[in-house]
């Protein structure tokens, strides 16, 4: 099915042009309020600024080259709590789209009064390349940007083997993919389009070029994928496997507090609730002739797994966050991939529908049925 | 032409002394600025030194916490600590090259009103010199 | 002078007879020392109780994966003796854990040992790791600063553990390959140290050596502070060195100071109404989302600083780079200065902002 957007020409840049639409959204009264990427400072990062001046957006990176801090968490912080009464418009790449619908339909963020912009995404540099040296970074970032490029190998890991770069539910997307000096901006949602209206912004453009090239990319990154998950695999199958993967873990817990799902204030891992007493864990020495500090490492990541891993964007936070660069993003995308596919669900991709563990079948995931039969020893009393 | 710059003081005061001081001041007439902004607490210990610091970074001119007289506190010792958290955030302040002097620290009993009068009027003398804080400008914080 | 056990071995094989002697005559139900997890040379924290796992230990290996101070604090109080064999920061840390009742000292057999600082975890943990390791034993066996550890460690001058019951030799000791001495400052290590058969001498340590490493790392820490630009330049400055926090507060998780189960800035009192922000959006025309990033400094500095140990594990799992230990560790020193405290000095000491004196600092801000 094809669909009509409105035909943006790219002569002064992606940049300008998303800006050009945020100052005049602003102007013409559609949003009270945008939320926008600015260099901090020190010029080696980005910070989400919520703005209402339409001066402020020059100073703005529509498309910023990192992401410190995962977008969803940024709407989280505004919406979480209480009702607000201004409209608020925001861009943002694919994965801090759909991370933003999970945590909307955990109940974290209202998306009420948000408009959500997205865009075809090149990717993110990861944050400790970034910092060491972000002029450098600055430059192939903005290279691979103008020239279109979705395979830069500067990009995070997770980054080359994301199939959504350009498809997430936001209500207005901005397409260049493949496209030569024009891009197309169009709505997914009726707010997306009532906007559309109000700014006169004519949909007259076809979208089957950019879905093609979209298509082509996505393939290319599905192969990637499979590639990426297959050299995983050994890493994360059998507990020996996980120990060794994890044995570099510290237990900072740095994975989960960036993590746009994990929204928990305390995260049970950290809670009184996992901690042993003093006794017990020196029975335990005793049983097993030592034990290791930090203690539980690979509870808490395949718990972790078990709490969210329906919900992972594959953003790549986590790993970007590891003092000790274990590729975290890469296993929970790994994981999440299987734990997703069980139930047909691809999170953040709809903005409609319920998380799959809010709701259930009664006839379905007849596969276990039969592994517990398997598993029962014979003759249990139990059918 | 300028706008002219009256200063905001957020200032903690104890229930028991200092408030009942600014209570006192008001009634007899004595003149303090419209720039003390009062928040009245049960005892100045309950003030955390995490409030001062929210109100600096939030743009407040200048902070000022009043309690009883050392000795005279309602719960016997909160000043005592009171006095040495402060101490810490002012000395917190100098190592960051913040503007510890936007900090202020006084004791005021029920019956000193004048006092209270006094410094209020010199704490916002000593702000309007300083000029406004300048992190109430910045987006970044 | 004090008793000094006296080891014809290596020191790590030396102190390793005594733990095993003191395991295997059930003097201790356990101890806790870094110990090699697997054969890359990761390490960990072990709490041992069986003699024949100490072939994995490594006591004195130049890396923190957690301050101790924080595993010591979940293996008391204890009603049978333990041992740990940590490092000086760890203890001063667990030393102001158990001032917040976050653990006990009874029953706990503390050694440490003159400590030549810790490679950073990806520096340790990394690939090539071998040579730097080796490089460092070598450079401090002449009681040298190896350029590879953490940028607090070379800026440390406690060095030299305070409140252990067993002080080690290790820094400047020449011999440290062949023989052991085990420097006993408490009756508790008299005692439970009885029965192992060791020849005994009175010594101490060797104020030459100490004197000559204090000089050095002063001079570093002047050199460190100037370097890192936290002092003096005011709010701007502080922006420009924080404004790339992300916000992962993993600083204050892995802080042997930070004991609160639920940090006060993670908690509801600093979580706010959507109409706080459209306020003052209102009167700034601009904010920070998520808010919060130099308050949170700035408010940790004011619940901790004075007893920050300068250990570096916040500086080293900061994902952006912040030189966060550095900071916090010069603005301890200003805090705790004030009341003339030095962290984990004494267990009798109290923490300054649990007690006060009636005259002491007049009305501030005068
Ligand atoms: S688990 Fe990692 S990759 Fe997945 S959503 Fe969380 S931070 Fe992103
Ligand atoms: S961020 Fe890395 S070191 Fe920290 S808990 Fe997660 S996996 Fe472990
Ligand atoms: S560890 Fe670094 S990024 Fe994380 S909160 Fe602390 S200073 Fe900020
Ligand atoms: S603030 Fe940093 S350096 Fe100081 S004790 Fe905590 S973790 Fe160590
Ligand atoms: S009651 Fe006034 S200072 Fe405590």
């Amino acid at each position: 099915m094809t669909k009509k957007g409105v035909k943006i020409s790219l002569e002064k840049g992606l940049q300008n042009q998303i800006r050009d639409f945020f100052k005049k959204g602003l102007e013409k009264g559609v949003f009270d309020a945008v939320i926008l990427p600015v260099r901090v400072p020190g010029k080696d990062s980005y910070a989400w600024i919520l703005m209402n001046n339409a001066k402020l957006i020059d100073q703005a990176n529509p498309v910023p080259p990192v992401m410190p801090v995962q977008g969803a968490k940024a709407l989280k912080a505004l919406t979480r709590k209480g009702n607000g009464i201004i409209n608020v418009a925001t861009i943002m790449r694919s994965c801090e789209i759909r991370a933003a619908i999970e945590l909307s339909k955990l109940n974290q963020v209202n998306l009420e009064k948000i408009t959500l912009v997205s865009y075809d995404c090149p990717g993110a540099v990861p944050m400790k390349g970034y910092n060491r040296i972000p002029e450098e970074m600055e430059k192939s970032f903005q290279n691979a940007l103008a020239g279109k490029d979705f395979a830069n190998d500067k990009m995070k890991e997770v980054c080359g083997i994301c199939v959504d770069f350009a498809n997430s539910p936001a209500d207005l997307h901005f397409g260049f993919a493949g496209m030569e000096n024009d891009g197309i901006l169009f709505s997914n949602s009726d707010k997306g389009t009532a906007i559309l209206d109000t700014l006169k912004m004519k949909c007259s453009e076809d979208d089957s070029q950019w879905k093609n090239s979209v298509n082509i990319i996505k393939e290319q990154k599905s192969k990637n994928r499979i590639e990426v998950y297959k050299s995983i695999q050994p890493e994360v199958e059998g507990l020996d496997n996980l120990q060794t993967t994890f044995a570099k873990c510290i237990g900072c817990h740095n994975c989960q507090s960036v993590c746009p799902i994990c929204y928990c204030r305390q995260c049970y891992f950290d809670s009184s609730a996992s901690k042993q007493t003093a006794d017990y864990l020196q029975d335990k020495a005793k049983n097993r002739g030592g034990i290791g500090f930090p203690r539980d490492k690979i509870m808490f990541q395949v718990g972790r797994m078990a709490h969210m891993s329906l919900s992972c964007v594959s953003c790549g936070q986590c790993m970007d966050a590891c003092p000790v660069d274990i590729p975290v993003a890469k296993i929970f995308s790994y994981v999440a991939a299987k734990t997703q596919d069980t139930f047909e669900y691809h999170a953040g991709t709809t903005a409609d529908g319920a998380v799959p563990l809010k709701v259930y079948k009664q006839d379905e995931l007849n596969k276990i049925h039969e592994l517990i039969k398997n598993a029962e020893p014979q003759g249990s009393q139990h059918e | 032409m300028e706008k002219e710059f009256i200063p905001r003081i957020t200032s903690f005061v104890c229930k028991w002394c200092t408030y009942t001081g600014a209570d006192l001041a008001g009634t007899s007439r004595l003149q303090y600025p419209t720039s003390i902004i009062l928040l009245k607490v049960l005892c100045s210990s309950r003030i955390d030194p995490v409030f001062l610091i929210k109100s600096y970074l939030k743009g407040a001119d200048g902070v000022l916490i009043g309690g009883c007289h050392p000795g005279d506190c309602h719960y016997e010792t909160g000043n005592y600590h009171t006095r040495r958290r402060f101490k810490i955030l002012t000395e917190i302040f100098s190592t960051l090259g913040l503007p510890k002097e936007r900090l202020r620290l006084s004791w005021i009993s029920a019956s000193e009103g004048p006092k209270f009068a006094q410094v209020s009027n010199e704490f916002t003398d000593k702000i309007e010199n300083l000029g406004p804080n300048n992190a109430r400008e910045n987006m970044f914080l | 002078m004090n008793k000094v056990i006296k080891i014809e071995n290596g020191t790590k094989q030396g102190v390793l007879n005594f733990l095993e002697h003191l395991i295997t005559t059930d003097k201790i139900s356990g101890v806790l020392t870094l110990r090699k997890i697997n054969e890359k040379g990761i390490c960990d924290y072990g709490f041992i109780s069986d003699a024949k796992e100490l072939k994995f230990a490594d006591p004195f290996a130049p890396v923190m994966p957690i301050n101790a101070a924080q595993t010591l604090s979940s293996l008391t109080p204890t009603t049978k003796p333990i041992a740990a064999i940590i490092k000086p920061c760890e203890l001063r840390g667990f030393v102001e854990r158990v001032k917040r009742v976050q653990g006990s000292m009874k029953n706990v057999l503390l050694i440490s040992y003159t400590c030549g600082g810790v490679l950073p975890l990806n520096t340790f943990q990394g690939d090539g790791s071998e040579k730097i390791i080796a490089d460092y034993y070598n450079a401090i066996s002449k009681g040298e600063t190896p350029g590879s550890i953490r940028p607090t460690c070379k800026a440390c001058e406690y060095f030299v553990p305070m409140m252990a019951d067993i002080t080690i030799p290790l820094l400047g000791n020449s011999e440290s390959e062949s023989e052991c001495s085990l420097i006993m400052n408490s009756e508790f290590a008299i005692q439970i140290s009885k029965e192992f058969q060791c020849e005994i001498i009175t010594s101490e340590l060797d104020s030459k050596i100490i004197d000559k490493v204090l000089a050095v790392r002063i001079s570093e820490k002047e050199k460190l502070y100037n370097k890192t630009k936290v002092t003096k330049d005011g709010l701007d400055e502080l922006v420009n060195i924080f404004g790339k926090c992300v916000g992962c507060h993993g600083c204050s998780r892995v802080c042997p100071i930070c004991y609160c189960v639920m940090c006060d800035f993670e908690s509801h009192n600093f979580d706010y109404n959507i109409e706080i922000f459209e306020t003052e959006l209102e009167q700034k025309g601009a904010l920070r989302l998520p808010p919060d990033t130099v308050f949170f400094q700035i408010g940790r500095l004011a619940h901790m600083s004075f007893s920050c140990v300068g250990c570096g594990q916040c500086e080293d799992v900061c994902p952006a780079n912040i030189p966060v230990a550095t900071i916090f560790k010069k603005v301890g020193e200003a805090t705790a200065g004030l009341f003339d405290y030095i962290p984990g000095k004494d267990l009798e000491e109290a923490i300054p902002v649990m007690i006060f004196k009636e005259e002491e600092f007049e009305e501030i801000g005068k």
